[in-house]
């Protein structure tokens, strides 16, 4: 990486090494903060009306003060994320806005005890139709008006302006993803993945500030050599929400070229919506999305798309990062992963706990699958 | 300098394995030590006590491969490869019509189907001793049995206990509370090499394993869960006559062959 991207890098680097930081020094100097558990939950409103947006990432570490309210099987990012709030983790926060994605996330919500108001946005589970846009418009306009009452007025023009600034964003994204599938030796996908999760922990016109001149040194560079002979990686999955496994994927020899995560291009590969209605606009982004396994849309075929995205990244191969107990990612697995083998697309599950740092497992797994790929001289 | 030998460190959680073989593949010296806290002096060890088998010096290595969970810390390493492609090579050089292999080792196991040698599919147990080495020291450590005599008082036993669990700590709880119904020692041992068996038996169903199979690891020395392996499986197993060092010796293979490709 040269020394520029490098410099360019240690921004997001630096949110990334204390998640939270930027969120804390919003709310002491008086701007409030809303933390979303999806990427589902429409941010936008909330950005219109004053607040910093944020994701919530369960911590990492010990989920003892989760365990006392959660039945076993629940997913690890919902035991760390709550653990973290009943610890007081995240009493920087003024509104705390689930999305009701499966019932252990609703569970949660309903256990989120705090001294902040929370809030369940509600989506349709079959994203299409006429039926789902009229149900998903009045969820919308249902917070819109929750955060009136919080916040205040939320002007048309402050909310299409938040809209517009996701959609700029969201397209510096796009370009970032396709600079690395040209060239994955510009930026390690470990260092791409910083660039996501970071753009979810502070503002966005505070992030696109400092990804276009990101963007256009990478582009300059575009034509550097890239480094042959590293197979080259998509890794799928549900929620990821350390840098650690990115790294310990790469570790074991191989270049991150895409994903297929929530916490990742999910949330920004899609075509921009045309309009001037803000919450049409909203509507229109979250139902273009490549769907989350918790939601249904009728013609939708997961594992058809993983192996189109493949392809179009020239993936050698691909790695599945399972959270434990997430149902809905679960369900949709088995598909991919035949879709995939029927496509002569090598791939690799590996089940993950999100609070854990990823253990020696994960590597050694990979580099064993990057070995049957003829790579794999990490770790 | 006598001729270059080529040599396979396997650092895995219970003992260090190393094999050194010539350049055509043939075993010249190998050594198992127990791994210990500080997996680079096992690495040292080992390696010392295979060049001493072997009537050699350290200056004879000519390329040193390092495999097992603790790969990353062995001192002199060329190259690390995981123990999934080492087991497979060391396994493939043995019988060379193998079409499956069950590993299990002292924290983990792993099943690898094979296709003409290399590997086709493999699965890994999770994070956690169940069905693994350590699972079976921790039973002998309760029943009070040296680990030697485990396998031959387990095939005594007419009606094997039915553990229920095979969580360490719990499987423990169970057969506290067998011991304490009376019943006979060799049927828990059964129970346990069962339970064992059982584990790797689905881990080896998850990837398809097909005759000829072949058991490595420490665990192939128990001739209990051989043989219940066996019945879970429903297939023969082939035994190596050291079971425990197929690891290092793929890893030697490899640096053999990795060397005579760089020339």
């Amino acid at each position: 990486m040269p020394d520029r991207t490098a410099l360019l890098m240690e921004p997001f680097a630096a949110v990334c090494a204390d998640y939270y930081a930027t969120a804390r020094r919003a709310a002491a100097g008086g701007r409030p903060v809303a933390g979303f558990f999806c990427s589902y939950s429409p941010q936008e409103i909330f950005h219109a009306a004053g607040y910093l947006p944020v994701r919530v990432f369960g911590h990492c570490g010990g989920t003892g003060r989760a365990d006392e309210v959660l039945q076993p099987y629940a997913c690890s990012f919902a035991r760390s994320a709550l653990h973290a709030s009943r610890s007081g983790e995240y009493d920087f926060l003024s509104v705390a806005v689930f999305a009701h994605t499966c019932d252990t996330m609703q569970n949660v919500a309903d256990l989120w005890r705090g001294p902040v108001p929370v809030m369940v946005t509600s989506l349709p589970s079959r994203l299409e139709g006429a039926a789902a846009r009229r149900y998903f418009r009045a969820d919308l306009e249902r917070v819109r008006g929750m955060v009136e009452q919080l916040a205040g007025p939320v002007s048309d023009a402050a909310l299409l302006s938040s809209v517009r600034l996701r959609m700029a964003h969201q397209a510096a994204m796009r370009r970032l993803y396709a600079l690395r599938r040209m060239n994955p030796g510009l930026l390690s996908g470990a260092g791409a993945f910083r660039v996501v999760l970071s753009s979810m922990l502070m503002d966005k016109a505070d992030h696109l500030a400092l990804l276009e001149p990101l963007l256009d040194t990478l582009a300059q560079e575009a034509g550097a050599p890239y480094a042959e002979g590293l197979p080259r990686i998509l890794v799928a999955g549900s929620m990821c929400q350390q840098c650690d496994f990115a790294d310990a994927i790469e570790r074991a020899g191989c270049v991150i070229v895409g994903d297929d995560l929530c916490v990742g291009s999910r949330s920004f590969e899609l075509p921009d919506a045309d309009g001037n209605d803000p919450l049409d606009l909203i509507m229109e982004n979250y139902l273009s999305r490549r769907p989350c396994p918790a939601f249904h849309k009728p013609g939708h075929d997961p594992g058809r798309q993983l192996v189109e995205m493949a392809r179009n990244a020239n993936a050698d191969g691909v790695v599945f990062l399972m959270t434990s107990f997430c149902d809905p990612m679960a369900f949709d697995h088995p598909r991919a992963d035949k879709c995939l083998a029927d496509a002569g697309i090598p791939s690799v599950t590996v089940f993950v706990e999100q609070h854990q740092t990823p253990p020696e497992q994960l590597t050694t797994r990979v580099q064993a699958f990057l070995e049957t790929l003829g790579g794999g001289g990490g770790a | 300098m006598s001729a270059p030998l080529y040599a396979g460190v396997d650092a895995g959680s219970a003992t260090t394995k190393a094999v050194l073989t010539d350049a055509a593949g043939a075993v010249r010296g190998s050594a198992v030590v127990p791994s210990g806290a500080r997996l680079a002096d096992a690495a040292v060890r080992a390696l010392d006590a295979a060049l001493h088998a072997a009537g050699a010096a350290r200056g004879d290595v000519a390329r040193l491969v390092a495999t097992g969970y603790g790969r990353g810390k062995v001192p002199g390493s060329d190259r690390a490869v995981t123990e999934i492609t080492c087991h497979a090579r060391g396994v493939a050089s043995v019988f060379p019509e193998a079409r499956g292999v069950v590993d299990i080792g002292g924290q983990d196991s792993k099943a690898i189907a094979l296709e003409n040698g290399a590997v086709r599919r493999f699965e890994m147990n999770d994070k956690c001793a169940a069905g693994t080495g350590r699972f079976l020291e921790v039973m002998a450590r309760t029943l009070e049995i040296p680990l030697a005599e485990f396998g031959p008082r387990a095939l005594r036993s007419a009606d094997p206990a039915k553990l229920s669990s095979t969580c360490t700590v719990f499987a423990e709880s169970e057969v506290i509370s067998l011991l304490a119904q009376d019943r006979p020692v060799e049927d828990i041992l059964a129970g346990v090499c069962r339970a064992v068996a059982g584990r790797a038996g689905s881990l080896a169903a998850r990837v398809r394993v097909q005759a000829p199979c072949v058991m490595t690891g420490g665990v192939a020395l128990n001739s209990g869960v051989v043989r219940f392996l066996e019945e879970a499986l429903g297939l023969p197993l082939e035994l190596p006559e050291s079971p425990q060092t197929m690891g290092a010796l793929g890893a030697a293979l490899i640096a053999a062959e990795t060397a005579a490709a760089r020339t």
